[in-house]
């Protein structure tokens, strides 16, 4: 089990001739995940690690019928390439690239939603299901298993690096992961704490959720009330990093673009109150993650 | 996001056909003087500072001779206000006010949606106004897709009472400055006072724009308009930073090397990604330690920019020693991050036993970077350690080396 994705994933890759998506490519098959396609427009007919190239996605819809786009695309192509993906009924899209202009992200994120399609990102490092031996995106790298072994614990982080750190401490710890997410820095993505949470809930494999949090937005306050509402009710971590900028002027980003505070909105330490008020398990030390998962999980 | 200075605000209005009050920027009160005189009026005085809320800081003051403009130019120039010292003044005609109104559009982040905040009720800021006159403010989100038509815009102005011949104005206006935030790729435009003069003329009197940096290869006209790096400061940037920003621009497409100055502090902090470094940052400081600066460092960045950022951290006067950390890696190549580093310490004769240099890398190649650093006489640490063993380990070397008050 796992969320979103799994065996039965058909991964198609946009601009998988890249430098960069060829070597996730390579390491995503050697891991044992399928790609069924590629597309870069004008090479279609080539290979990537014997993946087939197409000129466009609706061709490669047409041969290989992917359902979950990975988008290795510059920030300035990244909204076509989403809106070719809905067009071409793709459900579950992720998005990589850093710096997209956030009219962009305004525009691909609301046409997805209107569609009905699945966003993650964008700067997203990626998403992995190691039970099911699939991943999505350059997590993990070429050496999947230091960080990533299967077992009951969602990870869900609006840091990349720490997608992985978090998930090698699950294993430290004497755990693995059901699905580690790593849902992207930027104030506009598709997919938040909350959203993720609901679909953890309904997960059987998953019996406890760890979150990488940072300061900016309003998500941790959004998955406290979603706490308290019974919409998730397994044990839930947290982690909130970048308390020491609470002390900086305000409208200092550190950290990923969203992480940014205003007034009270953003703030690690309203963050933290909230979330545990709802119930959560806030971790004033990232190492005190090994004994609260040994306590709860047992 | 990067602030404009209300020149280059009012410089682009004027271009997209939206009035704003005759201006000139003065750089000494001769100036000031001269530009009051030209434009015949009692004059507003401003201070071209890239921060908010300055009518509160004392940064706005009125004139109504020329000589009294060079005053309170006088009194604007060579102050701080929030942590930006004044350079520069905006000389501007003051306008003969009927009506303040307020105009704002930005992004709703929760629902993802450009919205626009108006009201007829200006001068105050917007929460305030939200506070105590909520009936008074129209919010109105825009489709992204269908963006503000003239009809809409009318709407808006409407549904707050406004008629007449002013509503067609007050349209025409509001549409024009959604016009600008969509062209220019704002994150924020705010017109506050947005002026109904005594004639019965639309002005936007203040102007303040924040622009996506995310967007500037789009945007030339911005080039010059925009500090890079200027989102990641309260103040203006440092000469260390911005030869930091200069190191990061070298090669801007691999990796990113950014650098924040604290201040005070003794330890170079040289760590990465985004997260990572926040919690490494928040654990030295529970532990007692105190960071220099702040760093972020990811994305496969090359050997160049390494040794670039890492001799600039260590550049700071009162660095004595160095934190080199990141959470295990997707894709940067760790070698290379040992190969910069190397090269920095060696080139500034920096000797590991007497300078504390602790380093925890550990992912992609990470057995190359163990024999570099090792070679090179550095404590190194892989994944056989958390970050917050790391971060406990600098912090005791810096103890070991400099005794607890960080004297030797």
């Amino acid at each position: 089990m796992g969320i979103l994705i799994d065996r039965h994933s058909r991964i198609v890759i946009q601009g998988i001739t890249g430098r960069e998506a060829s070597m996730v490519t390579r390491h995503t098959l050697a891991y044992g995940t399928r790609i069924v396609a590629g597309v870069t427009p004008g090479k279609g007919g080539q290979e990537v690690h014997g993946v087939p190239v197409y000129d466009t996605l609706k061709a490669a819809c047409r041969e290989h019928q992917p359902d979950t786009s990975l988008i290795y695309v510059p920030p300035a192509f990244v909204y076509d390439a989403v809106a070719e993906a809905v067009a071409n009924g793709i459900k579950l899209i992720l998005i990589p690239t850093e710096n997209v202009p956030q009219k962009d992200a305004v525009k691909f994120l609301n046409l997805a939603r209107r569609a009905g399609v699945r966003v993650i990102g964008p700067n997203s490092v990626g998403m992995i299901n190691p039970g099911e031996r699939v991943k999505l995106g350059a997590i993990g790298g070429d050496n999947v298993e230091r960080c990533f072994v299967p077992g009951p614990v969602g990870v869900i982080s609006r840091s990349g690096g720490m997608t992985a750190e978090t998930s090698w401490m699950i294993k430290r710890a004497g755990y693995g992961v059901s699905t580690s997410v790593s849902i992207g820095g930027d104030a506009l993505i598709g997919s938040t704490i909350k959203d993720l949470l609901a679909l953890f809930e309904a997960d059987p494999q998953t019996r406890a959720v760890v979150v990488f949090s940072e300061p900016g937005t309003s998500q941790e306050e959004e998955a406290a009330a979603f706490i308290q509402e019974r919409g998730f009710t397994k044990p839930l971590i947290a982690y909130i990093a970048g308390r020491f900028t609470e002390d900086m002027p305000e409208g200092t980003v550190f950290g990923h673009a969203a992480a940014l505070i205003s007034g009270n909105y953003g703030r690690p330490s309203i963050k933290a109150a909230r979330l545990r008020e709802a119930g959560a398990h806030v971790l004033d030390n990232f190492d005190d993650l090994i004994p609260t998962l040994k306590q709860i999980l047992g | 996001m990067g602030r404009l200075l209300e020149h280059h605000s009012k410089q682009l209005f004027k271009e997209m056909g939206i009035a704003v009050p005759s201006y000139e920027v003065a750089t000494s009160e001769d100036e000031a003087q001269e530009a009051a005189r030209r434009i015949g009026k009692p004059v507003v005085i401003k201070a071209l500072v890239p921060v908010g809320k300055r009518g509160k800081a004392g940064a706005i003051k009125f004139a109504h001779t020329p000589q009294e403009a060079a005053l309170r130019a006088g009194e604007l120039l060579g102050i701080t206000v929030r942590h930006f010292p004044v350079e520069k003044v905006l000389v501007e005609e003051k306008l003969d006010v009927a009506q303040e109104w307020y105009l704002s559009i930005t992004y709703d982040k929760n629902k993802q949606l450009p919205v626009i905040i108006a009201s007829t009720r200006g001068g105050v800021d917007v929460e305030e106004l939200s506070r105590s006159y909520p009936a008074e403010m129209v919010i109105h989100q825009v489709d992204p897709f269908e963006g503000l038509p003239g009809f809409r815009a009318r709407e808006i102005w409407a549904d707050l009472g406004v008629g007449g011949k002013l509503l067609g104005a007050a349209g025409a206006l509001l549409s024009k400055l959604y016009a600008t935030f969509d062209r220019y790729d704002a994150y924020l435009l705010e017109v506050n006072p947005l002026v109904v003069t005594t004639g019965g003329e639309l002005v936007a009197a203040a102007a303040v724009m924040s622009v996506d940096d995310s967007a500037m290869y789009r945007q030339p006209r911005l080039a010059d308009m925009v500090q890079l790096g200027s989102e990641r400061a309260w103040r203006p940037l440092t000469e260390l930073e911005k030869k930091m920003v200069e190191v990061n621009e070298s090669d801007p497409y691999r990796g990113t090397a950014r650098y924040t100055e604290m201040p005070g502090g003794d330890i170079g902090f040289m760590c990465g990604g985004g997260g990572g470094s926040l919690l490494c940052f928040d654990t030295l400081v529970s532990l007692g330690g105190r960071p220099a600066n702040y760093s972020e460092v990811g994305g496969n960045p090359p050997e160049a920019k390494v040794y670039g950022l890492t001799k600039g951290i260590l550049s700071k006067p009162g660095v004595k020693g160095l934190f080199v950390a990141h959470n295990i890696t997707n894709n940067t190549q760790v070698d290379v991050l040992a190969r910069g580093i190397i090269r920095a310490l060696k080139d500034l004769n920096i000797d590991p036993v007497t300078f504390p240099v602790v380093v925890r890398e550990a992912g992609v190649n990470d057995a190359v970077a163990r024999e570099l650093f090792t070679a090179a006489g550095v404590e190194y640490y892989g994944d056989e350690v958390t970050l917050t063993e790391a971060c406990a380990r600098m912090v005791a070397r810096m103890k070991e080396v400099y005794g607890e008050g960080g004297r030797p």
